[in-house]
C-alpha cells in the first residue's frame, strides 16, 4: 500500500482517491504559491482549526469492508429470520438484473438532467417512470418522485390546498385518518405547519373499515387523506364512495400500496385526485428505511401547483424526440421562495429501480406478485385462527396484513418470539397507546407456508405459557 | 431509440415467479376493489429489459463518464466499496421498527456519523434524519422556531438570505411559515454588512447563509455577520452545500453559527444518482439539540445482559429529544446514504483535512490553468472573473457576459460547445448575481492532467465561431432540447389511449 506523510504528520493511504497527492507543490508554483496554506489566506485565523481533525485515522479499503462487515453482521437481517415484520415497508424479491444495471456508472454517478443533450437516457427513464405510475393508479400525471410515502403524503396535503383553498367552505384544513401512523402524521403536521393548515381526523369502523358519517364533516375542507390498504392492513370498498361524499371541490388523497395494484382497484379508477404511496415494494430493498421513493400522481388540476420534478417529451432542433425537465417554473431553482416545494434532490436512482422492477413485472406479473402477497396473508389468517390464544381482530379483507390479538401484552410475546427465532411483527401499541394485546402481522412474497407454521406454532406456546388453553 | 413501450411479449416474460402458497380459501378483494384493468405496462424478457436499460445508460453522462465540473454540485468520484457495502443485507435487509438489540452495528455507525460531523462542523448535535439538502434546512428552520415558540418569542417570523443564496433557502424557510428578507450582496459578490444591518431586528429569527459563498468566496466578514444577527437575537443557519471546501480548516461553529446542514451526497461521496437519493443531515449547537428530529443514536454501558450482543464497550440505543419537532421522513433517514458516507469518512478519517485541501487546490489550479490557456489562445477577452479575488475555494465562477456582448455567445453557447468536447458543463447562469455566469467545481478526485486539458478546451471553444456554437452540441445523443416545446405540449407519459 501506497502511503503518504501529510505535513500535518497524517498516514494516508488515499492516493487512490486524490491523483494530485504529491503534485502540490507543482500545481501551487504554477499559480505563484508557495504552500497550501496560501490558498487559504483569506480564512481569518480566529476561526481557523487549530491542529489536525481529533478523528480516527484513515483506512484502507480492505480495512473498511472488513469493518463493516464486521459491523453490519451484527445487524439481524430479517432474511436471516423468518419475519412477519412489515407496517409500512415491505421485502419482496427484486430480481437480480435490477441490482446488476442501476449500479451502471452512467446512472449512478450523474446528477439532475440539468444538460439534457446528455441526459437523454435518465430522462426519457424517468418519463417511463411516470407513465408506468400513472397507469398503476390509474391518474394521468405522475412525477418523477418525492422523498418517501410520508412526505409524498405531506405534501399531498399544502398541494390540495394550494388548489382548493380558495373554493373552500373549511379554508385551510384537511382531514386525515385516525389510524395514520404518528410517525407520517408527524411528518405531515411539519410539512403544514408552515402553511398554517388545520389536520382534523376522520374516525374509522370497529371493523377497521372508515366511518362515512364522520366523512360527511370532511365535505367543503381541502382535501381528504386515506390509506388502501389501510394502515391495519384492511381493504376498504367505502372509499370508492368517498369522493361523492366529499364533492368536487375537496381533494381526495389516496395512500395505496403500489404492489396491492395488481389486484385492488386503482384509485384513480373510484375518484381519487391524487394518489401518493410509498414506492418501496417496487423495486427497493427495505434499508433500514431509506432510501425510498415516493410516489406522487395526480389529476390534471393539480399540475401547476405540484411538487416535484416531471420529465416531458419534446423535440431537439433537428425534430428529434427528446426528454427534458419541464413546468420547472414550480420550482424553488426558479421561483424560490414562492417554490410549490423546496424539493431539490430527489430519489431518482431508487425510482429507477422502481421502474425496472416493473418493466420486468408487466401486467401479468404484478398480479402474480400481488396474488402471492395475498395467498400468503390468507394464509396465515387460515392457520392463525385456529391457533390458541390468537384472535384476528377485524373480521375484514386483507392484502398482505392484518392485525391478531393475543394473550398478554404484544410488547412480551414479540420479545418471546425473538427469542425463538422470529421477528413477530409490529407492536400495534407503538403506534395506538391504548392498544397493549395486538400485533400487525405481515406476509410478502418471500413469506413461506413453514414460516406461518412456524409462528402459528410459537404463539401457541406464548398462549400456554400464559395460562390459557385452547 | 428503444423505447419500454413498444415490447408487448407473452405474460410474465420479465421474471419467473414460484408459485403462491396453496390456501383453502382464495385471496379475497371486496368485489367493489377488483381492479378491473390490468395495467397496460409494457411485457419484456429479461434480455430486452436489460438492453432497453444499457441503452439508455448509455445515453447519459456521469462521473464515470469523463469530467463533471458542475458547480455547487460537488462532483467527486464514488468510490465502489461503498456500493458493495450498501448491498450487504445487514444494511440492505434491515427494517428500521426492528428492535435495538437488532441493529447494534447500524447503531454505531449511526453513532460515529453524528459524532465526526459534530466534530467537523463545531457542533453539538447532529441527527441524520433529513434525507436531503432541502430537507436539512426545512428541519433546521423548524428547530429554531420551536426554539422561539419555547422561549414565548413570536414576533421572530422573518429570515434573511443573500440574494446569492441557493434557491432552497427561500424555499425552505417559506416552507416552514417565514416571510424572507433579501439582501444583496456587495459588487464583490460578498455579504453587504451595512444592509444585514438595516434588516436585522427583533422580527429575525435566522439568517441563512454558505460560506464560502455561491461564488465560491470565503466570507471573511462571517463572524462580525454572525454577531449583527445574535445580537438581534436572531439564529445563524450555515447552507453546508459548499462544506466540501472547509473540512478541518474552519467550521459553522467556528464562524459563530447555531445549525448547518450537511450534503452528505456532495461532500462525503454518496452517489448522485441522477438526480437523487442525496442525505442532509443538521447539525446544531446545544440550545437547539432538544429540538431536532428523533430518534438520534445514542450510547451508554451496556447491562450484563446486553454485553453479548454489542458490538464494542458501549450499547447503543436511540433517543427522543425532549422537545423534538417530530419527523421529517417517516423513519431514520436515508440510512443507505449514511452507509455509504460513512465508509467514505472511514477512507480519509482526520485527513478529510487533506481531501478539503486538495478540493481548493485543484478549483484554484484550474481557475489559473484557464485564464492561462484563454491568454494562450488569444480569448483572455472574451470572460471575466464573476468576482475579483486572490483565491477562491473549492469552486469559483466567470462571467461570459463579454463574449455575449462582443460575439453573441453566451455561457450556453458555451457550455454546449463543452459537450461537445466530451465534457459535462459547468452550472450555468447560477448564481444569479454574475451574469452569463459559469460556475466550476472540479474536485478533490480529478488529476491535475484532467484539469490541464480541460483548460484548453475551454479555451478552445471560445474561438469557435459564434454560428457553430449557436448550433452545438452535435455529438450528443440528441441536439439542443427545445424546452419550450416541451412545455407548450405537454407529453408527461405513455400515449396510452391512442
Amino acid at each position: 500500500m501506497d502511503f503518504i506523510i501529510h505535513p500535518q504528520g497524517v498516514v494516508i493511504p488515499m492516493v487512490d482517491q486524490l491523483p494530485n497527492l504529491g503534485r502540490e507543490e507543482e500545481m501551487l508554483k504554477a499559480m505563484g504559491l508557495q504552500n497550501i496554506d496560501d490558498l487559504f489566506a483569506d480564512i481569518p485565523d480566529d476561526v481557523r482549526f487549530k491542529g489536525p481533525l481529533p478523528l480516527r485515522p484513515p483506512q484502507s479499503e480492505e480495512e473498511i469492508l472488513s469493518d463493516a462487515r464486521r459491523l453490519l453482521g451484527a445487524n439481524i437481517a430479517m432474511g436471516s429470520r423468518t419475519s412477519f415484520l412489515g407496517a409500512g415497508l415491505y421485502r419482496n424479491y427484486i430480481p437480480a438484473s435490477v441490482f446488476q444495471l442501476v449500479t451502471r456508472g452512467e446512472f449512478l454517478t450523474a446528477y439532475t438532467p440539468y444538460q439534457p443533450e446528455v441526459s437523454q437516457g435518465m430522462l426519457q427513464a424517468m418519463w417511463e417512470f411516470q407513465s408506468l405510475i400513472s397507469e398503476l393508479v390509474g391518474l394521468p400525471i405522475a412525477n418523477l418522485s418525492l422523498y418517501d410515502g410520508s412526505t409524498a403524503a405531506a405534501e399531498a396535503l399544502t398541494c390540495a390546498v394550494r388548489v382548493h383553498n380558495r373554493k373552500a367552505t373549511q379554508p385551510n384544513t384537511v382531514f386525515v385518518s385516525a389510524l395514520t401512523p404518528p410517525d407520517k402524521m408527524s411528518v405531515m403536521e411539519n410539512y403544514c405547519q408552515g402553511a398554517e393548515i388545520t389536520i382534523k381526523t376522520l374516525e374509522h369502523n370497529a371493523d377497521g373499515t372508515l366511518n362515512l358519517d364522520s366523512l360527511k364533516e370532511a365535505a367543503g375542507s381541502c382535501g381528504v387523506y386515506l390509506e388502501q390498504p389501510n394502515p391495519l392492513g384492511v381493504l376498504d370498498e367505502g372509499l370508492t364512495m368517498t369522493k361523492e361524499i366529499i364533492g368536487e371541490h375537496t381533494a381526495l388523497i389516496v395512500g395505496a400500496q403500489p404492489v396491492s395494484l395488481g389486484m385492488v382497484e386503482a384509485p384513480g379508477h373510484y375518484g381519487a385526485d391524487i394518489v401518493v404511496g410509498e414506492g418501496q415494494p417496487l423495486g427497493s430493498p427495505v434499508t433500514a428505511g431509506g432510501p425510498l421513493y415516493g410516489i406522487f400522481a395526480c389529476s390534471k388540476p393539480y399540475l401547476r401547483l405540484m411538487p416535484g420534478r416531471i420529465v416531458g417529451r419534446s423535440i431537439d432542433v433537428d425534430g428529434n424526440e427528446a426528454y427534458c425537465l419541464t413546468l420547472s417554473t414550480r420550482e424553488q431553482h426558479i421561483r424560490r421562495h414562492r417554490a410549490t416545494s423546496n424539493i431539490c434532490t430527489n430519489e431518482t436512482l431508487i425510482a429507477l429501480m422502481g421502474a425496472m422492477h416493473m418493466a420486468l413485472l408487466g401486467p401479468e406479473g404484478l398480479h402474480d406478485l400481488a396474488y402471492r402477497n395475498a395467498a400468503a396473508c390468507q394464509k396465515a389468517k387460515e392457520i392463525l385462527v385456529d391457533t390458541p390464544g390468537v384472535r384476528i381482530v377485524h373480521n375484514a379483507s386483507h392484502f398482505n396484513e392484518f392485525a391478531i390479538e393475543i394473550e398478554g401484552s404484544a410488547e412480551a410475546c414479540l420479545a418471546y418470539l425473538d427469542g425463538n427465532g422470529i421477528i413477530g411483527g409490529f407492536d400495534l401499541g407503538r403506534w395506538y397507546p391504548s392498544i397493549t394485546n395486538q400485533i400487525l402481522i405481515t406476509t410478502t412474497d418471500q413469506t413461506t407456508e413453514q414460516d406461518i407454521e412456524a409462528l402459528s406454532a410459537q404463539l401457541s406456546m406464548w398462549t400456554s405459557h400464559q395460562g390459557v388453553s385452547a | 431509440m428503444s423505447h419500454l413501450f413498444n415490447h408487448n411479449g407473452a405474460p410474465n416474460t420479465g421474471y419467473s415467479q414460484p408459485p403462491s402458497i396453496e390456501t383453502a380459501v382464495k385471496p379475497s378483494i371486496p368485489a367493489g376493489l377488483v381492479r378491473r384493468q390490468q395495467a397496460r405496462w409494457p411485457r419484456l424478457s429479461e434480455p430486452e429489459m436489460v438492453r432497453h436499460y444499457t441503452w439508455l445508460s448509455k445515453r447519459n453522462f456521469g462521473i464515470d463518464t469523463g469530467f463533471y465540473p458542475l458547480g455547487s454540485c460537488t462532483m467527486k468520484h464514488n468510490p465502489r466499496v461503498n456500493e458493495v457495502i450498501a448491498q450487504l443485507p445487514g444494511i440492505a435487509d434491515i427494517h428500521p421498527h426492528q428492535p435495538e438489540h437488532h441493529l447494534q452495528g447500524l447503531l454505531s455507525i449511526y453513532y460515529e456519523m453524528q459524532h465526526m460531523l459534530e466534530v467537523c462542523a463545531g457542533m453539538d448535535q447532529v441527527t441524520l434524519q433529513p434525507v436531503a439538502g432541502a430537507q436539512g434546512e426545512f428541519t433546521a428552520v423548524r428547530c429554531i422556531q420551536e426554539y422561539f415558540r419555547l422561549k414565548g418569542d413570536t414576533k421572530r417570523t422573518k429570515v434573511i438570505v443573500p440574494d446569492s443564496a441557493h434557491g432552497t433557502n427561500p424555499a425552505s424557510a417559506a416552507m416552514a411559515g417565514f416571510e424572507i428578507v433579501e439582501i444583496p450582496s456587495r459588487v464583490d459578490g460578498r455579504i453587504d454588512l451595512d444592509a444585514l444591518r438595516a434588516v436585522a431586528d427583533e422580527t429575525t429569527a435566522a439568517m441563512m447563509i454558505t460560506n464560502p459563498n455561491t461564488l465560491g468566496l470565503f466570507e471573511a466578514d462571517i463572524s462580525e455577520a454572525s454577531q449583527i444577527v445574535h445580537d438581534a437575537g436572531g439564529q445563524m443557519y450555515y447552507d453546508g452545500a459548499n462544506f466540501n471546501a472547509i473540512l478541518g480548516i474552519t467550521s459553522p461553529g467556528l464562524m459563530g453559527f447555531d445549525a448547518v446542514h450537511f450534503n452528505l451526497h456532495k461532500t462525503f461521496s454518496q452517489p448522485h444518482g441522477g438526480g437523487g437519493p442525496g442525505s442532509g443531515p443538521i447539525g446544531v449547537k446545544a440550545h437547539l439539540a432538544e429540538f431536532l428530529p428523533g430518534p438520534l443514536a445514542d450510547r451508554r454501558t451496556p447491562t450484563a445482559a446486553e454485553q453479548s450482543t454489542a458490538v464494542d464497550e458501549f450499547w447503543y440505543h436511540w433517543r427522543e429529544p425532549a422537545h423534538s419537532i417530530g419527523k421529517v421522513q417517516q423513519w431514520h433517514g436515508n440510512a443507505g446514504a449514511v452507509i455509504r458516507c460513512w465508509a467514505y469518512y472511514r477512507r480519509y478519517g482526520s485527513g478529510l483535512t487533506t481531501m478539503s485541501e486538495h478540493a481548493v487546490l485543484n478549483a484554484n489550479y484550474l481557475r489559473h490553468a484557464i485564464h492561462k490557456a484563454a491568454r494562450e489562445e488569444g480569448v483572455d477577452h472574451l470572460f471575466v472573473d464573476g468576482a475579483e479575488t486572490d483565491v477562491a475555494k473549492h469552486e469559483f465562477t466567470l462571467s461570459l457576459q463579454p463574449a455575449k456582448e462582443q460575439l453573441g455567445v453566451s455561457a450556453m453557447d458555451v457550455a454546449k460547445g463543452l459537450l461537445d468536447r466530451g465534457y459535462m458543463a459547468p452550472t450555468v447562469y447560477f448564481p444569479l448575481v454574475v451574469p452569463e455566469c459559469m460556475m466550476i467545481e472540479p474536485t478533490e478526485t480529478e488529476s491535475k492532467d484532467t484539469l490541464d486539458t480541460f483548460a484548453q478546451h475551454f479555451a478552445e471553444v471560445l474561438k469557435v465561431d459564434a454560428e457553430t456554437l449557436h448550433a452545438a452540441p452535435t455529438t450528443t445523443p440528441v441536439r439542443r432540447v427545445d424546452e419550450v416545446y416541451a412545455a407548450r405540449n405537454l407529453c408527461l407519459r405513455h400515449p396510452y389511449d391512442e
